[in-house]
């Protein structure tokens, strides 16, 4: 059974064209085994955010191959359909914000992407439950975003990004809204997920202390992608 | 399933409310204009559907006597009455002029009519008081909306009027209040003189007026008779024209109300048009406002037509409450208006379905600017 969660082969990203094209991404190539938690550091206007949405097929690379799972979804250009239908089943996304939907309560910002899903509810619905649990929020379940801290709703992200069981979790900043302590707390809760369920975390940081909770470090230098493991974390 | 429009609408169900109301405001004004257009037909036709006769005889080449003036003499009506297939013939005379009430000014037009004919002039479903005209002089029956109770006494010209009846509705094709006298007092009214005017007709070699005119000679046909073959047929012999009443209601409506008509027409038309360009923006800026969320719901996997749906549900909804609260705040202003607003369930559904498709086509510019939203945007950096 292959343990790659996800893998990128000589994947490159440039903006504009001639004398104006810049090349931010520069045949970077990695492998992120399933359960990796992985940071991703670099200063300002490397190409983090280019680099997490390309991999959450989001921005179209400019060449190169990425392959989530089994799944071939970009060889110099898209292999799927329907990238929306791919992060909705294999993608899991946090952001800097909780960015939930305001107008849902807890429960249905959970639920709204594995019903889209075509899942049943009673299968969504303890699977929530269990999500809920495991985040310590199920007496949450019917709050609404805003009457929640901005803690407990980054734990909801996070419950979001888990409900339709992904393979890889791709979160921009995450603990960036967050003081020192909730950050730690939420950074050690990525880390548990991706023991306890199996998932691949890709998170990008600019908190050089979250770094050692992490089992690789990936950084942008030169437009190349260097890998950092972690032997003690 | 978690139905998206429902749920966005109850977080900002008061703002969504005021909106619906503001544009149900807007179509309250078309609905009012439709139902002043529709007020304006029927009063070009209740005062023909109200005098009982199947026939208009009115002077020759002219399309009288509301479209143009009629006059004719009223001993014509003699000669009608002898013709084939007529029943009952009377004479009946039209005019309008300018009365003070309690110091309120009123457009009215005095119908003159011949107290013992058999032909119905005022409808009896619409004599609210006192009774009809039953003698040859100084009796008149008014309008309720004039003012003056029975008993009353009314001055025109050199003489007074006992008020014996009151009616309701019933007003002339221009909208003007209608009162009723004996036929004899109205072609006094009508067409005799004061003297300053006999002494200068005089002068200029005019010798006195003919009070036996009448604006048009009514009249029955007897059973088993076709109105329109009896009307030609009378046209023929007499050097008259003869209108039916199906001819001269057309006449009122097609003549005498027709640019009114039309230029109420085109107004409504152009206020359709404004109130979808609005409801348009309405859900075009409801869909701005959400662009951070959608392009989330997009980042996340959620496909173009959940999103899609959403919209046009909010735009069904939002056309669904502005056309019952446009019909609620119509309703409640329309006895306000000086003259008849005719309010009908017809053209109000009609204007649902207009509403509602349209408001279906203008959410394609809120659905446009889904479908080209980045969901790139939901991520920073």
């Amino acid at each position: 059974m292959n343990n790659i969660a996800i893998k990128i082969e000589n994947l490159s990203k440039s903006f504009g064209q001639g004398d104006s094209k810049v090349t931010v991404i520069d045949g970077a190539s990695f492998s992120l085994k399933k359960g990796e938690f992985v940071s991703l550091v670099a200063p300002s206007g490397a190409g983090k955010t280019t680099l997490l949405m390309m991999l959450g097929c989001v921005l179209e690379p400019s060449s190169g191959k990425i392959t989530i799972g089994d799944e071939v979804v970009y060889d110099n250009k898209w292999k799927v359909k329907d990238d929306r239908e791919l992060r909705r089943k294999k993608i899991g996304f946090i952001f800097q914000a909780h960015y939930l939907i305001p107008f849902l309560n807890i429960e249905e910002n959970i639920k709204l992407l594995p019903y889209e899903n075509g899942e049943s509810e009673k299968v969504v619905g303890k699977r929530v439950d269990s999500i809920m649990d495991y985040l310590d929020m199920k007496d949450k379940m019917k709050s609404m975003p805003s009457q929640l801290s901005g803690g407990q709703n980054q734990r909801i992200a996070i419950a979001r990004a888990l409900a339709n069981e992904p393979d890889i979790i791709l979160a921009d900043e995450p603990t960036a809204a967050l003081d020192k302590q909730r950050a730690i707390s939420v950074v050690k809760m990525l880390k548990k997920i991706t023991r306890e369920q199996n998932v691949t975390i890709v998170m990008v940081t600019h908190d050089d202390s979250l770094l050692p909770y992490c089992d690789k470090v990936l950084s942008i230098e030169d437009k190349k992608i260097n890998i950092k493991v972690n032997a003690k974390v | 399933m978690i139905n998206l429009a429902y749920k966005d609408i109850s977080h900002s169900l008061s703002k969504f409310l005021i909106t619906a109301i503001s544009v149900g405001v807007l179509l309250g004004i078309v609905i009012i204009m439709i139902g002043v257009y529709r007020g304006m037909v029927f009063d070009a036709e209740v005062l023909v559907r109200d005098i009982k006769a199947d026939i208009w005889v009115v002077q020759q080449d002219t399309l009288g006597p509301f479209a143009q003036t009629s006059k004719v003499h009223e001993d014509l009506k003699y000669q009608i009455s002898y013709q084939d297939g007529i029943e009952e013939s009377g004479a009946i005379t039209f005019q309008t002029f300018q009365m003070i009430n309690k110091g309120k000014d009123f457009k009215v037009m005095l119908i003159g009519y011949d107290p013992f004919g058999n032909i119905e002039v005022i409808d009896n479903k619409k004599l609210i008081e006192g009774r009809v005209i039953e003698k040859s002089h100084y009796e008149i029956v008014v309008s309720q909306k004039i003012g003056y109770s029975l008993g009353e006494f009314i001055t025109l010209g050199r003489d007074q009027y006992k008020v014996v009846g009151i009616t309701k509705d019933t007003v002339s094709n221009s909208g003007d209040y209608l009162i009723y006298s004996s036929l004899k007092d109205a072609q006094i009214l009508q067409f005799t003189y004061t003297n300053e005017r006999i002494r200068s007709d005089e002068k200029r070699g005019i010798k006195g007026s003919n009070p036996h005119l009448v604006n048009a000679i009514i009249a029955q046909t007897k059973e088993g008779f076709n109105a329109t073959t009896v009307a030609r047929m009378i046209e023929h012999t007499t050097h008259k024209k003869v209108f039916t009443k199906d001819e001269q209601e057309s006449l009122l409506v097609d003549k005498v109300i027709k640019k009114s008509s039309k230029q109420i027409g085109m107004f409504t038309v152009i206020l359709i048009l404004v109130s979808i360009v609005i409801i348009a923006l309405i859900i075009y800026t409801m869909t701005l406002e959400k662009i951070k969320e959608i392009s989330i719901l997009k980042l996340i996997g959620i496909p173009n037509l959940t999103i899609a749906i959403m919209i046009i549900e909010e735009t069904v909804v939002l056309g669904f409450l502005a056309f019952i609260s446009g019909n609620i705040f119509a309703r409640l202003i329309a006895g306000g208006f000086p003259k008849r607003v005719l309010l009908e369930l017809s053209d109000a559904f009609s204007l649902f379905i207009i509403i509602l498709i349209s408001s279906v086509f203008a959410s394609l510019f809120g659905i446009y600017k889904v479908i080209k939203t980045d969901p790139a945007q939901a991520i920073g950096g």
